[in-house]
């Protein structure tokens, strides 16, 4: 069940993104693989954990999800601060959310984490009847960036897995020492507390 | 779970006796007098007591009785309000080889030494009090009543935990033989050196081996260990297992408090001095038995039926011994209602009449039996935190056997046994009464006193809800509040129409409210779908969520539409099922809530931080844990406070609190004391688990439905009863809800950078 020393890794994951952007219902999807249509909107942040496995080792993720409101931007950087990867997720059937998105990147970005693992998900991609951001549009501003990239879709689970997986795959090279002060990543043994998953995806 | 059922047997059990008790005692009226008593004159030896001295001998025959120590400006703080102390004069009497004490409160205003002028005890006259009445209110007089204890006898005394912080009211706790508990008695003047030396010198009184600070009163093998050795609670057996350790050692000398030197002239309005409570360290041991006085902390009630009962008693004996009688009289104000007006007076007690106090616990009433004998000093009516109902009974071993089961908890609550068992909700019949032919609330407090304590029937928030939020207020008459109605529902529909009005050409140019219609667009559709009254795609509750949340935004534009908004307007739109009179509702709240949704987050930080030091006020143990695992932001309660808890409890129950809480009775911000009970509740699984900040958080989101209402309710009234004025001062003036003055609060605490600039 768990795995040990080397093998196993744990990573501080955060997701920022406009409200109603589906940070929460991505989090759902990957860790319960479930989706509400009315899911509620998140107050201050929720945590919880999953675990990839990704060739000969195991990634469990410590996510953040919080809450997408400008007005509580201020405390946004209690909980990215330490992270190891950040998923920043817009809405492609909202332009407003696109905007937002590149804000929390330049943001990020200005914190000189090199090492910080960061993805862009256009999320409800299932939505193309109203879509308002292409995707060619989220890519150029990925590469731009150097961000990891994909369409996603928490209702229909499209690229949920894929998008976690790969982060984690990314992970082990880039995984930097523990990062200082604040909710910083523990030693803790690997608990049993949480269900592991050993295997995500294709 | 099994410590609900066996509970619930248990009052089961009990109820029978509890309705054959109250129906016997309702037939009788509530006079503790007996018309046979000879009334006393004017000048009846009580004493000639001097000031906060021990007291001298008084009467004249050998079996009389002494007052071998009083004490001035002794409080109960019923609330954490200054104004709302009780004073009164606390008394060891000698008789015999009995010694009882007596605390009666005032019967004027507070008491302080300045007005208060002293008989000269040779012509052995009563002490009078030059009663001016002080500024604020007196506490009510039932209120007084509930509180007073008219003797209890040593041997009812199982211990005594003393408070004696450097700074700050000494006070102490005296735990009963049964396991229940009086409220703490504040030593305004200082004294608890001289109140525990006196007791050493007619009991065996020694230190717990445990904690220094408690003293073991008569220490026998007795029920209250046995309940608790029994019940496993390895953190709060020392208070009692030292009990036992203590008879085979040497007891040990009482050794004066150091820190008492000086204090007694305290000056009892020196209120400043609770300002910066600093503590001691204290270690766990020395916290968990506190939480067992806690535990059996009683309902006051109880000792008031105690001591009737023991009166009762004493008066059977005695009753031709005139002396005696007027003991009963003078020193427990059994029957103030035959004394001359004098005489009471000076007395400062309340008439017992007043017993039948204002409350739930009137029904109940403290009318002695009088035939019940010295065998039924056990016998007592209380309540009990988890039973929610009252219970009665009619031997001390039941009253054990309901303590034990409420000990082991399973989510480690502190089981309070403090609070009032709470009446069913007001009804619109009970409503009427508290109005007068114009529609007028006569008496808010005492609305607002009952539905603290019993809530309100779900038909009439529609009505009272208005009141509470000062929507209404309480002194408008049916007409002044039909009129208001009808000006503001018109000002709604001016409100809206600004943005109503607003063409799609002139929107496009409009950034903010292009994005502020988007955002509450976005969490109504998702707010409380899972009930009837919103859920189906298409409902018009949800526009009407849409439409109110909008206009607010144009009402207060600088606050705006924040996250959590609609979680605070979702119960009251299902409350009052009419758009305006939800706006203005809402409207009437906001302006207790907007400090938690400014954007500098000034207004939950303050919340959290006075949290912080409450938490370490009633809970150092769990302070110093939450310190060391770094968790002390407080964030995992962000939530609880900014939607006043909205998403902790279904929908029912969060209308039941809101109303509670928006009486501000016993405190405007009594929330911050559900946090504490709610944290105390939990804080053994806390940190048993060593949860950190993640799972901290993770633990309590989940908490979420799980949460039991009224015990914590009970919980959240003991701690802040009992935190009383030092809890207070961990609450700056100006935390949220207090009503915050908008007008020097720069534009800053409001702007969204959100204005998408494209
Ligand atoms: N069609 C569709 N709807 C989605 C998708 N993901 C989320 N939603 C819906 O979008 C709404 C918002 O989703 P959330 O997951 O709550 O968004 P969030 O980013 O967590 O929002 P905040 O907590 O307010 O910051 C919900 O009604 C979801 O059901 C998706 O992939 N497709
Ligand atoms: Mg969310």
């Amino acid at each position: 069940m768990a795995t040990t020393g080397t093998n196993h890794l744990q990573a501080k994951l955060v997701l920022l993104g406009d409200m109603g952007a589906g940070k929460s219902s991505l989090v759902l999807r990957f860790v319960k693989g479930q989706f509400f249509e009315y899911q509620e909107s998140t107050i201050g942040a929720a945590f919880l954990t999953q675990t990839v496995a990704v060739n000969d080792a195991t990634v469990k993720f410590e996510i953040w999800d919080t809450a997408g409101q400008e007005r509580y931007h201020s405390l946004a950087p209690m909980y990215y601060r330490g992270a190891a990867a950040a998923i920043i997720v817009y809405d492609i059937s909202n332009l407003d959310s696109f905007a937002r998105a590149k804000k929390w990147v330049q943001e990020l970005l200005q914190q000189g984490n090199a090492n910080l693992v960061m993805a862009l998900a256009g999320n409800k991609a299932d939505l193309s009847s109203k879509r308002k951001v292409e995707t060619e549009e989220g890519k150029a501003y990925a590469d731009e960036n150097q961000l990891f990239f994909m369409e996603t879709s928490a209702k229909t689970a499209q690229n949920v897995n894929e998008l976690f997986y790969e982060i984690a795959r990314k992970l082990p090279k880039a995984q930097p020492a523990q990062q200082p002060a604040g909710m910083v990543l523990t030693d803790r043994p690997t608990g049993d507390r949480f269900a592991i998953k050993s295997t995500c995806c294709a | 779970m099994g410590k609900e059922s066996n509970l619930k047997m248990e009052l089961q059990g009990g109820s029978d006796d509890f309705k054959k008790a109250v129906s016997r005692r309702t037939k009788k009226p509530l006079s503790l007098s007996t018309a046979s008593q000879p009334q006393p004159k004017e000048g009846v030896n009580v004493g000639a007591e001097k000031g906060n001295t021990k007291g001298t001998v008084a009467g004249s025959s050998s079996d009389a009785y002494e007052v071998v120590y009083v004490k001035d400006n002794v409080s109960v703080h019923p609330t954490q309000y200054a104004s709302e102390r009780i004073s009164g004069r606390l008394r060891l009497i000698k008789q015999g080889s009995s010694l009882f004490m007596t605390w009666i409160p005032y019967n004027r205003a507070r008491f302080t030494e300045e007005n208060t002028e002293f008989a000269t005890p040779s012509n052995g006259s009563m002490r009078t009090m030059a009663g001016k009445s002080l500024a604020g209110k007196p506490f009510d007089k039932a209120d007084r009543n509930l509180y007073t204890i008219r003797a209890v006898s040593l041997s009812e005394m199982r211990s005594i935990r003393r408070h004696t912080p450097p700074l700050g009211w000494q006070y102490v706790i005296i735990v009963l033989t049964n396991g229940l508990a009086f409220p703490p008695l504040y030593f305004h003047n200082g004294g608890v050196r001289e109140f525990l030396a006196t007791l050493k010198e007619h009991a065996l009184l020694v230190r717990s081996a445990d904690d220094a600070n408690v003293y073991l009163i008569n220490d026998t093998q007795d029920p209250l260990q046995k309940s608790l050795t029994s019940l496993e609670l390895t953190e709060v057996v020392p208070v009692s297992a030292s009990a036992t350790q203590k008879r085979k050692e040497e007891s040990r000398p009482l050794i004066p408090d150091s820190e008492e030197s000086g204090s007694g002239e305290a000056h009892p309005n020196q209120i400043g001095q609770t300002e910066s409570p600093p503590r001691k360290p204290r270690d766990a041991t020395h916290d968990f038995s506190i939480n067992v006085l806690e535990k059996f902390s009683m309902v006051t009630k109880f000792a008031r039926d105690t001591t009737a009962h023991l009166m009762g008693s004493l008066e059977n004996l005695g009753a031709e011994q005139s002396h005696r009688t007027r003991y009963q009289k003078e020193n427990f104000d059994l029957s103030m209602d035959t004394l001359p007006s004098n005489v009471e007076e000076s007395l400062q007690g309340a008439p017992s009449t007043s017993i039948a106090c204002d409350d739930s616990l009137q029904k109940h009433g403290g009318e002695g039996k009088f035939s019940d004998g010295l065998a039924s000093t056990n016998v007592g009516t209380f309540e009990l935190v988890d039973g929610a109902q009252v219970y009665s009974s009619s031997t001390s071993s039941l009253s054990f056997g309901v303590i034990d089961n409420s000990m082991p908890l399973p989510n480690d609550s502190p089981a309070l046994v403090w609070g009032r068992a709470r009446p069913p909700p007001l009804g619109s019949e009970e409503w009427a009464t508290f109005l007068d032919a114009d529609g007028r609330v006569v008496d808010f407090k005492a609305l607002k006193k009952r539905i603290f304590y019993g809530g309100i029937e779900p038909s009439l928030r529609r009505e009272v809800w208005k009141f509470l939020l000062e929507h209404y207020q309480f002194d408008s008459t049916y007409k002044e509040r039909k009129g208001l109605t009808t000006q503001k529902k018109e000002a709604y529909i001016t409100l809206k129409a600004q943005w109503q009005t607003i063409s799609d050409d002139q929107a496009k140019r409009f950034a903010k409210f292009r994005e502020r219609k988007s955002r509450v667009e976005k969490d109504v559709v998702r707010t409380d779908r899972s009930l009837p009254f919103y859920a189906d795609d298409e409902n018009p509750n949800i526009t009407l969520l849409r439409d109110i949340l909008i206009t607010y935004s144009f009402y207060n534009f600088d606050l705006g539409y924040c996250q959590g908004m609609s979680d605070l307007l979702s119960p009251i739109l299902y409350v009052m099922k009419d758009e305006a009179e939800s706006f203005w509702c809402f409207a009437a709240l906001m302006e207790r809530l907007a400090p938690n949704f400014h954007r500098d987050q000034n207004g939950m930080h303050s919340q959290l931080q006075a949290l912080l030091k409450l938490v370490q006020l009633l809970d150092t143990p769990l302070h110093d844990y939450f310190k060391q695992a770094d968790c002390l932001n407080y964030f995992f309660c962000f939530r609880w406070i900014l939607i006043q808890f909205k998403r902790e409890f279904d929908y029912d129950n969060v209308m039941r609190l809101w109303e509670v809480l928006w009486t501000h009775h016993l405190s405007e911000h009594f929330h911050m004391y559900m946090c504490v009970a709610i944290l105390k509740r939990y804080r053994r699984k806390i940190m048993d688990e060593q949860m950190e900040f993640d799972t901290l958080l993770k633990f309590i989101n989940e908490l979420s439905g799980h949460i039991d209402l009224e015990s914590t309710l009970r919980d959240a009234e003991a701690l802040c009863l009992f935190a009383g004025e030092r809890g207070a001062a961990c609450i700056p003036a100006g935390t949220p809800p207090a009503i915050a003055t908008f007008e020097n609060k720069g534009i800053e605490l409001y702007q969204d950078s959100e204005s998408t600039s494209y």
